[in-house]
């Protein structure tokens, strides 16, 4: 079997803009909008997903011939359920600091439809080269979202990026913008301008 | 075989359990050694955070309850760490608090666990937050929006009050046990 390198390269970059999970196909919400509050949780969750997403990728389409049709849901399930564990002890085990921010969202990680989604509409279908290309794009492009959104809502909201202060005592943090509400207000805005930039282009 | 059996189902459903259930007990054995190695890390930090300059750390039961000793190198006890919890917005928070016995006060809180929201009511871990209870002197102590008028006010953290209020009643309910345990004072 050939590896056209075109074709990977084409799913790789499909997750990093024309299909990016979060401003094209809004979905995987959940830990959007939840942890986007600062730069460095946003960086955390996304890395964590797309691990996750990479790994049952992988091992999704290497036994995909394997799985009866009836039951493929909760089988995906499993296994996912399988690297979010995995993901949440390793975090526990040797980055305290980054489990205890992110908490209670790396066992949601699991429910997240950005991961089933993925092994539904591509790792089910196609060869496993092609799944980890997918996984690897669709993690990077959730992962660049998810830290924007949350570089631009720290740094309204508290003045600062990455904990770092940036903007002195004069500035008023708008409380909001860390708020659940924030993350409505920013998204929005963000996929107007997503798409304002490729109906222009 | 048809592979939509009902047969089939069970069986390829059983296997991906049962391969995943393996797979975890190993990573669960691998990494909680480190999980509870942190855990006591962590334990040990805040009581020293808690009871600066202590030297020795005793463990005392009394009624019941825990409480870790501190005592300078001469013998003196500097004071008392005690862990309470309590329910937050989201969970339960863990807290270390020191107590100065001899001067009725607080020395200072360390946040063990929290399961508040992040940049919200988990900023109770951050110093500007837990420096209201420094040298706290015992009593009622009130919750306040504005910055703390009188020694016992608590200024909560902006869009996290009732994470704010909910540690400061932590902090209450340990004040009550130790004065229970220790007595008032000398």
């Amino acid at each position: 079997m050939a590896v056209d390198f075109k074709e990977l390269f084409g799913d790789f970059k499909n997750g990093l803009w024309n299909e990016n999970p979060i401003i094209r196909l809004v979905i995987g919400m959940c830990p959007t909008l939840a942890v986007t509050n600062s730069t460095e949780n946003g960086l955390a969750m996304g890395l964590a997903t797309a691990f996750v997403l990479i790994m049952s990728e992988i091992v999704i389409s290497l036994i995909k011939n394997l799985i009866p049709a009836n039951v493929r849901i909760p089988s995906f399930i499993l296994i996912i359920a399988s690297f979010v564990t995995f993901t949440d002890y390793f975090l526990k085990a040797f980055f305290p600091a980054i489990a205890a921010s992110l908490s209670i969202f790396i066992p949601l990680i699991v429910v997240n439809c950005l991961i089933l989604g993925r092994q539904e509409a591509f790792a089910s279908k196609n060869p496993v080269h092609r799944a980890i290309a997918d996984g690897i794009g669709m993690g990077l492009g959730f992962t660049w979202v998810l830290t924007l959104l949350g570089a631009i809502r720290e740094f309204f909201g508290m003045g600062s990026i990455m904990g770092i202060q940036l903007l002195g005592a004069w500035y008023r943090p708008m409380v909001i913008m860390v708020l659940p509400a924030g993350a409505f207000l920013t998204l929005g805005i963000l996929v107007g301008i997503m798409n304002l930039i490729s109906r222009e282009g | 075989m048809e592979k939509n059996s009902t047969k089939n189902l069970i069986l390829t459903l059983s296997i991906i359990g049962i391969i995943s259930a393996l797979l975890l007990t190993f990573v669960y054995q691998w990494t909680s050694p480190y999980i509870q190695a942190n855990q006591a890390e962590n334990q040990r930090k805040a009581i020293n955070e808690v009871l600066s300059g202590a030297e020795t750390i005793k463990q005392v039961e009394k009624d019941g309850e825990t409480f870790y000793e501190g005592y300078s190198a001469d013998g003196q006890r500097i004071g008392v760490a005690y862990k309470n919890s309590g329910g937050g917005y989201n969970g339960i928070i863990e807290l270390m608090i020191g107590f100065d016995i001899e001067n009725q006060k607080i020395f200072r809180i360390s946040v063990l666990s929290h399961e508040e929201t992040p940049g919200l009511g988990a900023r109770i871990t951050e110093q500007e937050f837990k420096s209201n209870f420094v040298n706290k002197p015992f009593g009622q102590y009130q919750v306040v929006k504005t910055p703390a008028q009188s020694e016992l006010d608590v200024e909560a953290i902006s869009g996290a009050t009732i994470s704010s209020v909910r540690t400061t009643r932590i902090i209450q309910d340990a004040v009550t046990k130790i004065t229970k345990a220790y007595g008032g004072g000398k």
